[in-house]
C-alpha cells in the first residue's frame, strides 16, 4: 500500500525518498549485528508466544473438552462445535453479531464520510478545530461509562431521548425493553462512540488527494456529486478499505455496550458472540464451549479480513 | 510529549537539542516506569491487600469496601470471643448476585477460593451442589447452642437452604416480595391502603385509579426483570412457577430435632428441587398475559434487566406508584428523603393463592476451607442474636430472627405496617424461595431474556415466548452445573 | 483546503456552506449533548436527577454526589490502579515495540518477513479467544488477582510493533551509515541515533496504549477479583449499585470523575493520539 503518512521528524535529509532503501543489500554483517536482532525481538516475540500463541493452541485443545475447572476435564469430541449450530442462543448470538457489524459499520462509515466531506468546506479555523475535537471526544471515553449514561438517556419513561421525541409528538419508544429498541440502542451507542475514528481516517485520506485532480475535473465540468463519485471516492478507496477493515474487526468483538446496557436482552436480541463466550466461561464454567465459540469468532475475523483484501484488489484504486 | 515533537522540527542544531531532550524524556519515562514498578511492587502483586495470603479465615461478601468496614464491629466481637481465629472480610463488588457468584467461581478457578461465602437463595443450590460443605455434623454436635436460633427463625427460611436432605446455610437476612405503595399516589387516586387479602383484580383497579389521577411521566407499577421480584411473585400467587417445583425427601433428622413442635412441621422437606421446565403451563401463560396487559394498558413499565438502579430515585420522587420489594428497601427510601408516612407496604395481591416469593442469605462454608471448624465458629457466631444486632443495625434488609423485626427497627423510617414483613411467613407458610437450581446463572438468563419479549407484544407472542423459555430452560438445566 | 472547492462554488448547485455547517453543528450537538447532560445531572441532588425537561447546563451545582462517590468506592485507589496499569503497559509497549520495530525495519535476519507476518496476524486474534488460557497461565504464575495479571499480557503489541517499524522505515538511512563509519556498535546506533529520533513514534504507541487500557473493561472484569485491584471502568459499573439502592447522580459523578485523566490526554495529546489512530491506515 501507500507510503507511511506518519510524521517523521523533519530534517534536511528526510526529503530523500523514505523507507525505500533495501537493507538486505548489505553483505558483511558483524557478529554484533547477528546477535542483536534476536535480542531486540526477544521481548515482543517471547511475550507473544506466551500470551497469544500458546493460549490459542491451548484454546484449540480445550475446545474438545468439557471442563468446569472444579472437576477433571472430559473429552467430548466436536460436541462443543456442534453446540454452536444447535444451541439457539449461540446461533442467534452469531447472527446478532453479523447483523450488528453490518448495520453499525455502515452507519459509522456513512456518518464519518458525510462529516469528513462537510468539514472540507470553507469555515473559520477555530470552528473546524471545534468540530474535529467534538467528533474525536467520544473516542477517549470508556465504552463502559458511555453505556452507563446512555442507559439513563434511553430510559423509556424517564429518559431524555423520549422526552425530546415527545416534544415533537413522537410517542415514547421502548428503547431498552424491546428487542428492536435495545438492538437499536446498542448500535447507536456504539456508533456514537466510534464514528470519530473513521472520520479522522477519512479527513486524512481527503487531505492527501492532490487538489489538482479536483481542479482538473471541475474544469471538465464535473458537478459536486459526480466529482465525488468519479474522483474523490476512487482516490479515497484505500482509506475506505482500511477504515472498514478496522471498523469490522472491532465491531465483531463488541461486548462492553451490550454487557452494560442490556446484558444481552431482551430475549437474545443484543447477545453477541463475545457475550456468549463470557457467559459460557465465567458464569456457567463451560470453558471448552467458550473456547470453541472463541475459535469460530477468530476464524470469522480472519476470513472477513482476507475477503476484504481480496475484494480490494478488484475495487480499490491505488494512486 | 507534543513539545518534544515540535522541538524536533527546525534546523539541525535545534534537532540535535531536540535529540537531547528526547533522550532525557525517554530516560525519565523509563526511570519513572522502573520506579513505579519497584515502588508499587506490593500494589502490582496485591501483596499490600491486608490479610492476603494470610491464614486468616477469609469471608467473602457481596458489597463494597464500605460494607466490609461496616462489618468490622462484627469481626472485633468475634475476635474477642475467638482470639485464635483471625478473620478477614473480603468485599466483592458485583451488580447482582449472579455477578458475585461468577466472581467466586473465578476465585475458585484462580486457585484461591474464600473459606466462607455469604450466599443468597439465588446461589444456595449452586453452592450446595458444587462448593459448600453441609452443616449437618456441626448442627448435631452443637445442637444445644444453636437451638435458640432456630426457635427465633421461621422454618420456611431454613427450608430454602436444605438441599437433598442436608442443611448448608443458616440464613441471617431475608426479604419477601411485598408490595410497596406510594402514599401520595394513593391519596391522589382517593384510595386507602388496600386490604390484606386484596386480589390481582383489586391491584389492577388501584393501578388504573393511580394512572387516571396522575399525568405526565408517572407509571403506576414498576418492576424489574430478574429472579427476585419480577414475574415470579405473580407466578407464585397464581399457584404456579416457570420451573416445576418438587421437594426432596430427607431432612427429617433436622426438622424433628429443631422444629418438631412447629405447626408447619408437616410441610417441611429435604429441600426444593427445580428440575423440569414448566414455562408452557396454562397458568404461567395466564400470568404472563396478565402482566402483558398491565404493560399494554400503560399501568406497568416494561421491565428492565438487572436491579433497576434508578428505582429508589423514581419512587422517592413519586414517579411510580407501586413496586414489589422487601424490607431491604426501607433504609434506601429513608435515605432518599422519604418520610415514614410517604410510603407503606402491603402483602402481595392474592390470585389463586397468596403465596409469596422470598429470598434469604447466610454464610456457607466452602469445601476447600482451610479450617472448617473455625469456619463453623464464624457461621455459628454470626447467627447469634448479638452478632445479628451488630450486623443489621438499620432496616436495609430484614433479619431472619423474628424477635429483631420490631418497632424499634422501623421507628425512625417507617413504614407504618412494617409488621407485614415477617407476617408474610406466618400468614402464608407455603411461601417459597426464589426458584434457583444449581444452574442459576443459565436459568436466570433464560428467564430474563424471555420475560421482556413476552410482556411487550401480543397475546400470541406470550405463547411463543413461553415456548422459547421452555426450550432455553431445557438447555439450561441440561448444562453441567 | 478551502481553496480546494472554490472553482466549484461558482457554478454548482451543491449544498451551501450554511447547510454543511448546520450538519456539522447537529452532529457536534449529538456528540457533546449526552456528555453535558451527564455533567449537569451529576451536579444535581439525587431527587432532582430525573427532572424533565433535562438541563444541559449545570446551574446551581450540588456537589454532594461527588462526595458520595468517594464514600462508596475508593476512588483514589481506582485511579491509582488504572494509572499504574496504563503507565506500565504504555512504557512496556513503547520499549518492546521500539526494539522489535527497529529490528524489523533496520536489521536483517533470517525469516524476517515470516516472523513479521506472524506478528501482524496476532492483531486478528480477539482477546476473548485467549482469555481462558491466559487466565490459567496467570494462575500458574501465581499472579491471579493482581495488577501484573493485567499488565504483563498486554505488553507485547503487534500494532505498536507495526507502527514503530513504519516509523523507523521512514527515518533516513544516512545516520546508520555515518554511525557505522564511526565504528559504533549496532546497539549504540539504535540507542544514540535512532531511538531518540523515534520518540514521537513511541509517544504515539504510548498514548494509544493509554487510551485503550485506561478504558479497558473486558480483561479487568475477568482477571481481577479483589476490589483493591479494580480499575476505573470496573469500579464505575459496580457503582451502579445492588438491589436498586444506587443513585443515578452518584453514578454519573463517578463517570465524570473517570473522564478527567482521559480529558487531560485529550487536551495535551490529541494531535499525537489522532496521528496514532490514523497511522494504522497507512500500511
Amino acid at each position: 500500500m501507500s507510503a507511511p503518512t506518519l510524521k517523521t521528524p523533519s530534517n534536511p535529509t528526510t526529503t530523500a525518498a523514505p523507507a525505500a532503501r533495501k537493507r538486505s543489500t548489505r553483505q558483511n554483517k558483524s557478529m554484533a549485528e547477528r546477535l542483536i536482532a534476536p535480542l531486540f525481538l526477544a521481548p515482543t516475540v517471547i511475550g507473544m508466544a506466551i500470551f497469544t500463541i500458546v493460549p490459542i493452541l491451548a484454546s484449540v485443545l480445550l475446545a474438545f473438552f468439557r471442563w468446569d475447572i472444579i472437576s477433571a476435564p472430559e473429552f467430548v469430541g466436536f460436541s462443543n462445535f456442534a453446540d454452536i449450530v444447535s444451541d439457539p442462543t449461540v446461533r442467534v448470538s452469531f447472527l446478532n453479531t453479523i447483523v450488528f457489524v453490518i448495520v453499525a459499520v455502515t452507519l459509522q462509515l456513512g456518518i464519518a464520510m458525510v462529516l469528513a466531506v462537510a468539514i472540507q468546506g470553507r469555515m473559520p479555523n477555530w470552528l473546524r478545530v471545534f468540530f474535529r475535537s467534538a467528533f474525536f471526544f467520544p473516542l477517549i471515553l470508556s465504552a463502559a461509562s458511555v453505556s452507563i449514561f446512555m442507559g439513563y438517556l434511553f430510559n423509556e419513561q424517564f429518559g431524555v431521548v423520549n422526552w425530546m421525541l415527545s416534544v415533537v409528538g413522537v410517542p415514547a419508544v421502548p428503547w431498552l425493553t424491546t428487542s428492536g429498541g435495545a438492538a437499536a440502542v446498542v448500535v447507536l451507542v456504539y456508533v456514537w462512540q466510534n464514528f470519530g475514528f473513521s472520520f479522522l481516517l477519512f479527513v486524512g485520506g481527503l487531505a492527501s488527494i492532490p487538489k489538482e485532480l479536483h481542479e482538473a475535473s471541475a474544469l471538465d465540468g464535473a458537478t459536486g456529486w459526480r466529482q465525488f463519485v468519479n474522483v474523490t471516492l476512487p482516490l479515497l478507496s484505500p482509506t475506505v478499505l482500511v477504515a472498514s477493515v478496522m471498523a469490522i474487526i472491532s465491531a465483531l468483538q463488541v461486548f462492553d455496550q451490550p454487557y452494560v446496557l442490556t446484558r444481552g436482552g431482551p430475549g437474545d436480541s443484543t447477545r453477541t458472540a463475545v457475550m456468549v463466550i463470557f457467559e459460557s466461561a465465567f458464569q456457567q464454567l463451560e470453558f471448552g464451549r467458550a473456547s470453541a465459540i472463541g475459535l469460530v469468532l477468530m476464524m470469522l475475523i480472519m476470513a472477513i479480513t482476507a475477503l476484504q483484501f481480496r475484494l480490494s484488489r478488484r475495487f480499490v484504486f491505488y494512486q | 510529549m507534543t513539545s518534544t515533537q515540535s522541538s524536533g522540527q527546525g534546523n539541525s542544531t535545534l534537532a540535535r537539542a531536540g535529540d537531547l531532550s528526547r533522550r532525557t524524556l525517554l530516560g525519565a519515562l523509563g526511570i519513572g516506569a522502573v520506579g513505579a514498578t519497584v515502588g508499587a511492587w506490593p500494589r502490582l502483586t496485591g501483596a499490600d491487600i491486608p490479610g492476603r495470603n494470610s491464614t486468616a479465615l477469609n469471608v467473602a461478601i457481596l458489597g463494597t469496601s464500605a460494607d466490609a468496614a461496616a462489618r468490622q464491629a462484627l469481626v472485633d466481637e468475634f475476635t474477642s470471643l475467638h482470639p485464635d481465629i483471625p478473620v478477614r472480610i473480603q468485599a466483592i463488588q458485583g451488580a447482582d448476585w449472579r455477578d458475585f457468584f461468577s466472581k467466586i467461581l473465578t476465585m475458585v478457578a484462580a486457585g484461591n477460593p474464600p473459606d466462607v461465602v455469604y450466599v443468597a437463595t439465588e446461589g444456595a443450590q449452586l453452592f450446595a451442589k458444587k462448593l459448600a460443605e453441609p452443616l449437618d455434623p456441626y448442627l448435631t454436635r452443637d445442637a444445644a447452642d444453636i437451638q435458640e436460633y432456630f426457635q427465633d427463625v421461621h422454618p420456611s427460611l431454613i427450608e430454602a437452604f436444605m438441599y437433598r436432605g442436608s442443611l448448608y446455610q443458616l440464613p441471617l437476612d431475608w426479604n419477601a416480595a411485598n408490595m410497596y405503595l406510594n402514599t401520595s399516589a394513593l391519596q391522589r387516586a382517593g384510595l386507602d391502603r388496600p386490604a390484606d387479602d386484596w386480589t390481582n383484580e383489586d391491584f389492577t383497579a388501584v393501578m388504573r385509579a393511580m394512572k387516571s389521577t396522575t399525568d405526565g411521566s408517572f407509571t403506576p407499577y414498576y418492576w424489574t426483570n430478574r429472579l427476585f421480584g419480577g414475574v415470579v411473585p405473580w407466578l407464585y400467587a397464581n399457584d404456579t412457577s416457570f420451573l416445576a417445583e418438587e421437594k426432596a425427601t430427607g431432612g427429617d433428622w433436622f426438622w424433628d430435632r429443631f422444629y418438631s413442635k412447629d405447626p408447619t412441621r408437616s410441610l417441611r422437606s429435604g429441600g426444593y428441587l427445580w428440575e423440569t421446565p414448566n414455562a408452557e403451563d396454562p397458568r404461567v401463560i395466564e400470568t404472563f398475559d396478565y402482566l402483558r396487559e398491565l404493560v399494554a394498558e400503560g399501568l406497568g413499565v416494561r421491565p428492565e434487566g438487572g436491579g433497576g438502579n434508578a428505582l429508589v430515585g423514581l419512587f422517592a420522587s413519586s414517579r411510580i406508584g407501586a413496586t414489589p420489594a422487601g424490607g431491604y428497601w426501607v433504609q434506601g427510601l429513608h435515605e432518599a428523603g422519604m418520610g415514614a408516612d410517604d410510603f407503606d407496604v402491603q402483602f402481595f395481591p392474592r390470585w389463586r393463592t397468596q403465596r409469596h416469593q422470598f429470598g434469604a442469605a447466610g454464610y456457607a462454608i466452602m469445601r476447600t476451607a482451610k479450617d472448617k471448624d473455625a469456619a463453623w465458629e464464624w457461621v455459628k457466631f454470626c447467627a447469634s442474636k448479638p452478632a445479628m444486632e451488630l450486623a443489621f443495625p438499620t432496616p436495609n434488609t430484614t433479619p431472619t430472627r423474628r424477635s429483631m423485626v420490631n418497632q424499634s427497627l422501623y421507628a425512625s423510617t417507617g413504614p407504618e405496617h412494617w409488621k407485614v414483613f415477617y407476617d408474610t411467613l406466618d400468614r402464608f407458610p407455603t411461601s417459597g424461595p426464589i426458584p434457583a437450581p444449581p444452574q442459576q446463572a443459565a436459568v436466570e438468563t433464560a428467564l430474563m431474556k424471555n420475560v421482556s419479549v413476552a410482556v411487550s407484544g401480543s397475546s400470541a407472542q406470550v405463547r411463543s415466548a413461553m415456548g422459547s423459555l421452555q426450550r432455553d430452560l431445557e438447555l439450561a438445566l441440561r448444562s453441567n452445573q | 483546503m478551502s481553496t480546494l472547492i472554490q472553482p466549484r462554488k461558482t457554478r454548482l448547485p451543491r449544498p451551501g456552506t450554511a447547510l454543511r455547517i448546520a450538519v456539522l453543528l447537529v452532529a457536534a450537538a449529538l456528540t457533546l449533548g449526552p456528555v453535558l447532560w451527564t455533567l449537569s445531572t451529576s451536579l444535581r441532588t439525587p431527587s432532582e436527577s430525573f427532572n424533565l425537561p433535562p438541563q444541559f447546563l449545570p446551574l446551581n451545582p450540588d456537589f454532594s454526589s461527588y462526595a458520595q462517590v468517594f464514600q462508596q468506592v475508593d476512588m483514589i485507589l481506582l485511579v491509582l490502579n488504572s494509572a499504574l496499569v496504563t503507565l506500565l503497559i504504555a512504557v512496556g509497549q513503547m520499549t518492546t515495540a521500539a526494539l522489535a520495530g527497529y529490528a524489523f525495519a533496520r536489521l536483517s535476519f533470517k525469516g524476517k518477513n515470516a516472523l513479521f507476518s506472524i506478528v501482524l496476524a496476532t492483531m486478528m486474534v480477539p482477546v476473548q479467544v485467549t482469555i481462558v488460557p491466559v487466565f490459567m497461565l496467570i494462575r500458574g504464575m501465581g499472579l491471579s488477582d493482581t495488577l501484573l495479571a493485567l499488565i504483563l499480557p498486554a505488553i507485547p503489541t503487534a500494532f505498536g510493533t507495526f507502527l514503530m517499524r513504519q516509523y523507523f522505515l521512514g527515518l533516513p538511512n544516512d545516520f546508520a551509515e555515518a554511525a557505522s563509519l564511526d565504528g559504533a556498535s549496532p546497539w549504540r546506533t539504535f540507542r544514540s541515533v535512532y531511538a531518540p529520533l523515534a520518540v514521537p513514534g513511541m509517544a504515539i504507541v504510548g498514548i494509544l496504549a493509554f487510551n485503550f487500557h485506561w478504558n479497558e473493561f473486558f480483561r479487568p472484569l475477568i482477571l481481577t477479583i479483589s476490589q483493591e485491584n479494580y480499575t476505573l471502568p470496573l469500579g464505575l459499573v459496580t457503582l451502579q449499585g445492588n438491589l436498586g439502592t444506587g443513585s443515578i447522580s452518584v453514578v454519573l459523578a463517578g463517570v465524570i470523575l473517570s473522564m478527567i485523566p482521559a480529558l487531560v490526554v485529550f487536551i495535551f495529546g490529541q494531535r499525537t493520539l489522532r496521528e496514532g489512530l490514523t497511522a494504522g491506515a497507512s500500511k
